[in-house]
């Protein structure tokens, strides 16, 4: 072995530069073409309809709600994340499977360069059949006429996370080249998303708001807010969950660049250093998402949070009549508009002429809910001239309901309608009122076809009026309320022209009703 | 190397069957069933087995619970028994192929034998891990759902192949989670059915039993495509 010794030493010969991403070019194509992707992916389109977009047709045609399942609960990314994980770790154990290890180091492409062409392969195919999915599913939406704008941000937040999915998979392969490797990989997504959902379903704030399954704040259930509606999705949660999403990924894809045999020392520094990046990305994101705060419009986090995305979306209102008085809604719930008018008529005309009664209703944006007091008051008066503010995001509209026992009936809707209007029409406040405008609430809906009998189950199933029970309609309320009613049209609603402030201060007692 | 002199035997005139005394019969038996364990990479699986019936053990002392009621209870349980019966299937993959079909004359028995003594150990290390309490439906319906799923396992693994045959649970459980969490009650879904339930055990014993049957008389399918399913 002494030629190599005393052979000369050659130049090396300048790297050919542009053939560079020619080839890793090539590299990829091959890899597009043999990936393992293409072959699960109608199984995740068909779990795809079946999880994200078969049930959020059971729900009103508004984006905020279509998508609290899907896109808020993170459904898309559960039926993405285990399967892509499981696929991009086939794909990142293939040589080692396949006993190829040693022979694909020795070439001339370090290493690691190759894995990450193979890992690129394997996650364009999954996010490109991400938006795919979404897209056809959005598309369906607006053939439905889903009202709003869709969540963009967090469509976004999901192509990351199938991103991240990928990546984690793959790692998982590379230093695991066994058959168990997919199931495993598959396994650990499902069951990191099922934690995911326990602590999101917990945690209304601080680091569980990271979380991709975690709807608190931005999508919620039980009282929906008006994003894409009345004002934009906040971005601020989406962007820190992307910083979170892609610090995961690089993490993944830093740790497969540090053995000895990804490549020459440089590179493996590299990978160290895009491990180190990842890892500070993904705290940082915690970090921020545990300054997140709750505000009328879903979560801030005041180090992302860009005012102009808290200005109002402009529309031209959809407007109707109920008893002569306009009612005016957003365009994207101009199909309930004959609802909400039949609803309001037979409560206006009781009220019409009187002196606080409202001269037009309005349909202004619902908030998230704030503190433990329960969601604010769906129907309130004010403004001048008066106004009937309607936050229609706070009740279920009549029809299919996603997230109640059934579908809403237009006679169901009608009646909260009517009870919520006659109670901000006696002025009762957040609470269920004084003796006085309880009975007046009683008699207004008496008169507006709602019997006595059937307003205590009203009151139960209506969300602002936690403390009245299923009894009997009786007591001295309902007394003084059959006693008011029982009196002549005419002799009521000159009672209530000249009380009228006095009941709403809550100023009068059940003895001096009528 | 040519054909030339190369002859039909004589009708009678094969070999004689390898014979010898029981002991060495066993023995013989004895390394079949060993090599063929250790090709389907079982000291793996059960490796794996008896780690995630330690996970279940953590989920229910640590009380691992989704919030929202019985059902959503019952998810974390569900995925470590998804897990279970996609080890299972997995182990179903052979690595020898065309080879070991043509030569491997007790191999339905194998495969057979493998895949029912795989779900007993599955079963036995998730009922250990089930003794920490609070497990959903208890014993009963652990066997059930576990003997459900492995049969998925099995019927992915004879359809698309040994290697992809954790495919089928994995989809199942996302069924399953979408049927909890709308309350589906049909039988097919027997995750979500009681316990005792005659239609689900029912359901779920036949998936088992065309699982095994198939795994048994066909085996997993193999794919020569090398990124298919089945590479």
């Amino acid at each position: 072995m002494t030629a190599a010794t005393s052979a000369p030493v050659r130049p090396r010969t300048p790297r050919a530069t542009s053939a560079v991403p020619l080839s890793a070019a090539r590299l990829l194509r091959v890899e597009l073409r043999r990936n393992a992707m293409p072959w699960i992916l109608p199984l995740i389109a068909a779990l795809f309809w079946f999880d994200s977009y078969r049930p959020s047709i059971g729900t009103a045609q508004l984006y905020g709600l279509r998508t609290f399942w899907n896109m808020g609960q993170g459904h898309t990314i559960i039926d993405f994340g285990p399967f892509v994980a499981a696929v991009a770790a086939w794909m990142g154990s293939r040589d080692g499977r396949r006993g190829l290890a040693d022979l694909v180091t020795a070439t001339a492409r370090p290493r690691w360069a190759t894995q990450l062409v193979t890992w690129a392969a394997t996650a364009i195919w999954a996010v490109a059949a991400y938006l795919v999915f979404v897209a056809a599913m959005f598309v369906m939406y607006a053939h439905q006429g889903v009202g709003g704008t869709p969540p963009w941000w967090w469509v976004a937040a999901g192509v990351t996370a199938v991103a991240a999915f990928s990546a984690a998979g793959f790692a998982i392969g590379a230093y695991w080249p066994s058959r168990f490797a997919a199931p495993v990989a598959a396994f650990a997504g499902f069951l990191a998303m099922a934690m995911s959902s326990q602590a999101g379903f917990k945690y209304t704030s601080g680091w569980a708001l990271i979380l991709p399954t975690n709807s608190n704040g931005n999508f919620d259930g039980n009282a929906q807010g008006d994003s894409g509606i009345f004002y934009p999705w906040l971005p601020d949660l989406p962007i820190a969950r992307i910083m979170f999403l892609a610090g995961i990924a690089v993490v993944a894809l830093g740790l497969t660049g540090l053995p000895a045999r990804a490549g020459g020392r440089g590179l493996r520094r590299a990978a160290a250093v895009l491990t180190l990046a990842g890892v500070v990305s993904a705290g940082t994101a915690v970090g921020l998402a545990r300054t997140a705060q709750e505000s009328a419009h879903g979560m801030i986090i005041p180090a992302l949070h860009d005012a102009a995305n808290d200005a109002p979306i402009s529309y031209t209102p959809a407007c109707g009549r109920a008893a002569g008085v306009p009612v005016c809604l957003n365009p994207a719930y101009r199909r309930w508009l004959p609802d909400v008018t039949a609803a309001l008529a037979p409560v206006l005309a009781g009220v019409a002429g009187l002196p606080g009664a409202p001269a037009q209703a309005s349909q202004v944006a619902a908030a998230y809910p704030s503190g433990d007091g329960g969601p604010p008051q769906a129907v309130t008066l004010g403004g001048h001239p008066l106004m009937l503010r309607l936050s229609l995001g706070l009740l279920n509209m009549p029809g299919p309901c996603g997230f109640c026992d059934g579908p809403v009936a237009a006679k169901q809707f009608a009646d909260q309608i009517r009870l919520l209007f006659a109670h901000a029409f006696v002025g009762a406040g957040s609470g269920s009122g004084g003796p006085a405008q309880q009975a007046v609430q009683a008699a207004l809906l008496r008169g507006a076809g709602i019997p006595f009998a059937a307003q205590p189950r009203l009151l139960a199933t209506t969300g602002n009026f936690p403390e009245s029970g299923l009894g009997p309609a009786a007591g001295p309320v309902y007394a003084a309320a059959r006693r008011f009613a029982a009196r002549p049209a005419a002799a009521r609603h000159a009672w209530l022209a000249a009380h009228l402030a006095a009941l709403r201060a809550g100023r009068l007692t059940l003895q001096e009703l009528p | 190397m040519t054909t030339v002199g190369l002859h039909r035997p004589v009708p009678g005139d094969a070999p004689p069957p390898v014979t010898g005394t029981r002991r060495d019969r066993a023995a013989a038996g004895w390394r079949l069933a060993r090599l063929y364990l250790v090709s389907r990479r079982v000291p793996m699986a059960l490796a794996l087995l008896a780690g995630l019936g330690a996970l279940l053990w953590a989920a229910l002392h640590w009380r691992w619970n989704i919030a929202g009621g019985a059902a959503a209870r019952k998810f974390i349980p569900l995925t470590i028994q998804t897990g279970a019966a996609a080890v299972i299937a997995v182990t179903t993959y052979g690595p020898f192929g065309e080879l070991e079909r043509a030569a491997g004359r007790w191999l339905p028995w194998l495969r057979l034998g493998a895949a029912v003594a795989l779900t007993s150990v599955a079963f036995g290390a998730l009922a250990a891990g089930a003794a920490a309490g609070g497990m959903p439906g208890g014993t009963l319906a652990l066997l059930r759902n576990l003997g459900g799923m492995t049969g998925i396992g099995l019927l992915s693994a004879a359809v698309l192949s040994g290697a992809f045959g954790w495919t089928g649970p994995m989809a199942y459980l996302l069924i399953t989670e979408g049927a909890l969490a709308h309350r589906s009650t049909t039988p097919w879904v027997w995750p979500t059915r009681p316990p005792a339930d005659r239609g689900g055990a029912i359901c779920a014993g036949l998936v088992i039993a065309a699982g095994l049957v198939l795994i048994t008389v066909c085996g997993p399918r193999e794919s020569g495509r090398e990124s298919g399913p089945g590479s």
